[in-house]
């Protein structure tokens, strides 16, 4: 269950962002149907009858951009917890379970009071509460029935079970065999149509190791959670999607229940399946699972708008690890019109041996060993960052690469693109999307992100188109708005000597 | 009831009663998975590809797949990493990027990327342990552009110099990060943990190996390992199989044969079970890892492991590692675990997991009870079914595109496994019952034979390490790169006093061969075996081995135009290169054979260390880009212990003289702190008679 994007997913996803032109829309158009439920959510299903198999992503539109200070990191626990089955799934008896994890709520909020009072805590008290806590947690474990979905699923032949959050977005998905897509709707409809939060404090410890493990005990979730600190200073953008660990040791299963109800709502929601499915046969099928979840408003849109930069920042973690690179610009979201051109830069400055970045970073000057610039992070929905990184060569510090991937910026800025290599980045953005077309499971994640991002899955086509009409005269333009020294965050590793004794 | 009158109608009433079928049941409420019907499976209906062998050997997969313009192939060639010699690692990963980027003989690497990436084609090369590889991936239009490109980097690469430096650079800066990550650490320090440090399966790049790798390097594992009797080519897509089949022979059938890539070694040396440790400070996690050895695919017992690794290791969260680690107790993120099989050389039995500082030795000790659990947690019929019905329901992802089954297939064909390979497979898996999978648990993991690792910041631990028995450090420093230690004055005149020691230079000149014989202990993975050694010396640069050992009598015999040995039962062979090269260094670090040829070495003094007692100086002899390193008394000129290749140690514990030479006449080996051995020499014969046959290699 990933809570983050990693860098190197992100620059992959970067990598793969193009489909077919729209002449190959209509084609794909034939094989794709879409229902949206009365309950408002929205179900599209590709056609693809190469084996007897389906993939699925489910979107929802929400991701720890909707938290606020206290429950940060509660949309990725969500998303763990709807590994944990259903009053059907995943318990021997439902109707003493409730009662016990009742239990547990009321006993973990007596204590989470007590032991978090600023004056006159009574430590005795504590302990007795947390005793209790304990207790009640003992009590409903001997209900459980440990991985019973997950364990259904891979039974059932299931591959690829996982989940992610992002900044933007909660997604799901897995894959299984076409016979099973009955169960498939049961399994997946079960997790949001009546999620029940059992084991939630242990899952609560599993996260906090996702924690160490990512944020705290590697260099580049070090840097990135900085980064992201210092460039966003309104927006939740700035926020990690894993939280932060005082919520993560506060937060409760009742917190995580409000988050739902408010968030998880049908019309919030997009799932697409790719594979062998009948949609006449399966959208009945859609209808009598899904069409159980409650029709409920949908929230509030995100109020806060990241303000102007207006002032270069910095930020520099002193490790013993090596160095790392990166620096942001703010740029608006992908629905703005300039999206496309956007791609192209994302495109002439990182895809290839042949883009900017490798040629003269590190084929030329062989400072960096890889070298590259992507958009959308931490994500796509909200206005984000264009995002320039590097990881030296030996002998070579951070900042070693600063000037060198300016001058690359200045020449985006004062120079014409040549047709050639404009012509090149179109044909590969074309055959990007080509290439993704054999992947049920990659298919399904973009038709699934493009609807929940622009109300349509033809966009994934049409943006293709757009950048096939991108100018040299677009990129400059651009490029001078958004590549301005004020408009920058920089964040690297300034790597410390290592101490004697060896490695730190 | 309505009459059926045509076709059409026929059709529109099948869909109305599947409708029908599905709707029916829609009131009523689902409560359990039980109650929902599965319809059985679609049959898989994918083609098998089509193979052709020329006449040269090389083998053709083809597959046609007219889903999308594209096609999509490339060249298997055998022989990788592991059949090189240590001193050379990280010479396939320079291979494998200078292979593409250095271009061929007409076209510069960076002209294919300006001409490929216009056509969003990609011709990429790759090297590994096992194999190196040469793939295309071309929108159909292009293929017959695109291919000659292909051919061309596949037979005639240029290797330009400026690009090797390139991936030299690249791989040098993965060196210096590989402390970065712990869980990076931990995956790489384990594996050399479990195939032990001389293993090929365990060979490193270093700064030093780095810089040793030259162009003809890289000529010479193209003209070693790129012939077509060596490659299976397997190519997926948008083609017609008869015009693809006629390129493919117009192309592939005129190249001549070549020489055989060797067997897979299978040099390995299990580990010394006990606690390992790595420190890093900047975690708040400890990793922690187990090995010991594990199988090879083509084991008969693999089908019965395989489900012991989905009831241990498998599912996504419903084997018994995730089940009781993260699941029940909270403990970790992430946990893994299997006894893992390569295709052609033995798997490692690993387990790997993180948790936070503060429950390592708790988690060590959990790790430790799953491990014997395995033979002492009777498998349920519950474990075994959810175990089976996965990998069989699964099953159908192996092949779910003609892609993957032309993938599958090209892996049968290279690693020399039956076609029909994967159609048993279910079969086989099916087959396998409770008392299988209890029987291969005891045979094959071990938990007294278990190598713990742990990488992290002991302060924080909730017990030290050392509540567990002993703790073997291990030094994950980085070596830097010395530039070639050169001659110092002291190291020059501390070899004068070794030689003098030894005999001094009249003496020692006049040496031509020796005959010693040594009564030796060697420890191995089934514990000590002896041997006797009687070795014939010619200087320079021949030598004669013969082994009596438990199995029989081995010789083996390197000179400069042969190198071989004969085997007990299975005749005479040629000594794998690895071993050749290992032999070789051997050889170049023997004492006499330094102290015959000064001048083709250099010596510094580096430093001082304590040996026993005695205020030892450290000597850096160094030849043709290796070095050994001699703690010698200053006082006397002796020798007291050599560290060679792979770290070997070499403690000599006494001296004899024959005929004015004075040699070591007994000895103590180790490896990363390890017993690895000893011996005492019984017989030293200077200058005796040698008949010249003996160096001839009989006939096979």
């Amino acid at each position: 269950m990933k809570a983050t994007r990693l860098w190197s997913a992100a620059i992959l996803f970067a990598l793969t962002a193009g489909p077919l032109g729209a002449q190959d829309l209509a084609a794909y158009e034939k094989k794709t149907t879409v229902r949206k439920l009365d309950n408002g959510l929205t179900v599209i299903i590709q056609e693809r009858h190469e084996a007897p198999v389906f993939s699925y992503t489910t979107v929802v539109n929400t991701g720890s951009a909707q938290e606020v200070p206290g429950i940060t990191g509660l949309a990725h626990m969500f998303e763990h917890m709807a590994f944990k089955g259903s009053r059907h799934i995943g318990t021997t008896n439902y109707a003493e379970e409730k009662i016990a994890l009742q239990k547990v709520e009321e006993t973990y909020s007596a204590y989470d009071t007590e032991r978090r009072r600023p004056v006159g805590r009574d430590d005795a008290k504590v302990q007795q509460l947390e005793k209790a806590w304990h207790d009640a947690i003992a009590a409903a474990d001997k209900y459980v029935v440990p991985n019973e979905f997950s364990k259904i699923v891979d039974a059932a032949g299931g591959t690829g079970l996982n989940a992610g959050t992002r900044s933007d977005t909660t997604e799901y998905m897995f894959n299984l065999p076409s016979n099973k897509f009955e169960l498939w709707a049961f399994l997946e409809s079960e997790r949001f149509y009546d999620p029940v939060f059992r084991e939630f404090y242990k899952e609560r410890d599993v996260v906090q190791e996702e924690r160490r493990m990512r944020t705290e005990s590697n260099p580049i979730g070090r840097l990135i959670l900085q980064f992201l600190g210092t460039s966003f200073i309104a927006h939740p953008y700035g926020r990690p999607t894993i939280g932060w660990s005082s919520d993560l040791q506060s937060f409760s299963a009742t917190d995580a229940m409000n988050f739902f109800k408010k968030y998880y709502v049908p019309a919030n929601t997009v799932i697409a399946i790719v594979g062998d499915v009948n949609p006449t046969e399966a959208m009945p099928v859609i209808e009598k699972y899904f069409g159980r979840l409650p029709k409920t408003p949908l929230p509030e849109p995100l109020r806060t708008v990241e303000p102007p930069q207006n002032a270069e920042r910095q930020v520099i973690l002193h490790e013993t690890s090596q160095p790392v690179y990166i620096e942001g610009y703010h740029r608006p979201a992908a629905t703005d019109p300039d999206n496309p051109v956007y791609d192209t830069i994302e495109m002439l400055m990182s895809n290839g041996r042949t883009s900017r970045l490798y040629r003269s970073l590190v084929r030329d000057q062989k400072i960096a060993a890889e070298a590259g610039g992507f958009n959308g992070f931490p994500g796509d929905k909200y206005p984000n960052l264009f995002v320039v990184y590097g990881f030296t060569t030996p002998g070579h510090a951070a900042t070693d690469l600063m000037a060198p991937i300016q001058t690359q910026i200045d020449r985006l800025k004062t120079q014409d693109v040549s047709p050639e290599e404009l012509q090149s980045v179109k044909t590969r953005v074309k055959a990007g999307l080509l290439r993704g077309l054999d992947s049920n499971a990659g298919m399904a994640r973009q038709l699934a992100e493009t609807q929940t991002l622009y109300g349509d899955w033809r966009e994934l086509f049409r943006e293709v188109d757009r950048i096939n009409a991108v100018t040299p005269t677009d990129i400059r333009r651009v490029a001078n708005k958004v590549f301005d020294v004020n408009n920058r965050t920089v964040g690297y590793v300034d790597t410390a000597k290592t101490p004697a004794g060896g490695a730190k | 009831m309505k009459m059926i009158t045509n076709q059409a109608e026929a059709r529109g009433l099948l869909v109305a009663a599947m409708i029908f079928a599905c709707t029916l049941p829609l009131t009523a409420q689902v409560t359990s998975v039980n109650e929902i019907r599965t319809p059985p499976l679609r049959k898989l209906n994918m083609p098998q590809p089509k193979r052709v062998q020329l006449d040269n050997g090389m083998v053709i997969l083809m597959m046609e797949d007219h889903e999308l313009p594209l096609i999509r192939g490339g060249a298997s060639i055998h022989g990788g990493g592991r059949d090189l010699p240590a001193g050379k690692a990280g010479l396939t990963e320079i291979l494998g990027s200078a292979w593409r980027t250095g271009g061929t003989e007409s076209k510069t690497g960076d002209q294919l990327d300006d001409f490929l990436e216009a056509r969003a084609a990609r011709v990429e090369t790759g090297a590994d342990d096992d194999s190196s590889s040469v793939r295309l991936d071309v929108l159909k239009d292009d293929f017959d552009t695109v291919f000659p490109i292909f051919l061309d980097i596949l037979r005639n690469p240029a290797f330009r110099q400026d690009k090797i430096d390139l991936a030299k650079t690249q791989l040098n800066a993965g060196i210096a990060r590989r402390n970065d990550d712990p869980e990076e650490i931990l995956g790489r320090e384990l594996n050399r943990l479990g195939y032990g440090p001389t293993s090929p399966y365990a060979a490193q790049p270093e700064y030093a190996t780095v810089a040793s790798v030259t162009r003809d390097d890289l000529v010479a594992f193209h003209k070693r390992f790129v012939h077509p009797n060596n490659i299976v080519f397997a190519i997926g897509g948008d083609f017609d199989s008869a015009a693809m089949e006629r390129k493919l022979r117009d192309a592939f059938a005129p190249w001549p044969r070549g020489p055989q890539a060797p067997a897979a070694p299978t040099a390995m040396t299990a580990p010394k079970p006990g606690v390992y440790f790595i420190a890093k400070g900047d975690v708040t996690q400890a990793n922690i890892g187990f090995v010991h050895p594990g199988i090879q695919r083509n084991n008969p017992d693999y089908y019965a492991v395989r489900v012991m690794n989905e009831i241990f290791g498998g599912g996504s969260f419903s084997g018994r590692l995730m089940n009781d680690l993260r699941t029940r107790r909270g403990l970790t993120y992430g946990v893994e675990g299997s006894l893992g099989a390569n295709w052609d050389y033995p798997g490692l039995f690993e387990i790997t997991m993180a948790t936070k500082s503060g429950t390592t030795l708790e988690s060590i000790s959990a790790l430790r009870s799953e491990v014997s659990g395995l033979r002492t947690q009777p498998f349920t019929a519950g474990e075994l079914q959810q175990a089976k019905q996965s990998i069989l329901n699964r099953f159908v992802f192996l092949m779910d595109s003609r892609q993957k089954v032309l993938n599958q297939a090209a892996i049968l064909e290279f690693y020399g496994f039956p076609a029909d390979y994967f159609r048993n497979y279910p079969a086989n898996i099916e087959k396998v019952t409770a008392a299988d999978v209890a029987r291969v648990a005891n045979k094959y993991v071990n938990p007294d034979q278990v190598a713990v690792l742990v990488v992290g910041n002991e302060k924080d631990f909730e017990k030290p390490l050392s509540s567990l028995g002993t703790v073997t450090p291990i030094d994950i420093t980085i070596p830097e790169l010395t530039a070639p230690a050169g001659n110092n004055a002291e190291g020059t005149a501390l070899i004068q006093k070794v030689r003098e020691f030894m005999g001094g230079k009249a003496k020692l000149d006049a040496v031509h061969s020796v005959r010693e014989v040594t009564s030796a202990t060697r420890q191995t993975p089934q514990g000590p075996m002896d041997m006797d050694v009687e070795s014939l010396t010619l200087f320079p640069d021949r030598r004669r081995a013969v082994m009596k050992m438990p199995m029989g009598e081995v010789t083996m015999v390197m000179t400069p135009e042969a190198s071989f040995m004969v085997l007990p039962g299975m005749g005479v062979r040629d000594v794998p290169p690895s071993q050749r090269d290992a032999a070789r260094a051997d050889e170049r670090h023997d004492l006499l054979t330094i102290l015959k040829s000064p001048d083709k070495y250099t010596f510094a003094v580096t430093g001082t260390e304590k040996i026993g007692n005695v205020d030892a100086k450290v000597l850096e002899v160094s030849t043709e880009g290796d070095t050994v390193t001699l703690y010698v008394d200053p006082s006397s000129g002796k020798v007291l212990r050599k560290v060679g290749r792979g770290g070997q140690v070499t403690d000599f514990t006494s001296w004899a003289t024959f005929g004015g030479i004075t040699v070591p006449t007994a000895f103590t080996m180790s490896v990363n702190g390890q017993p690895a051995g000893s011996g005492k020499v019984t017989t030293v014969e200077i200058n005796p008679a040698i008949d010249p046959k003996v160096w001839q290699k009989p006939p096979s």
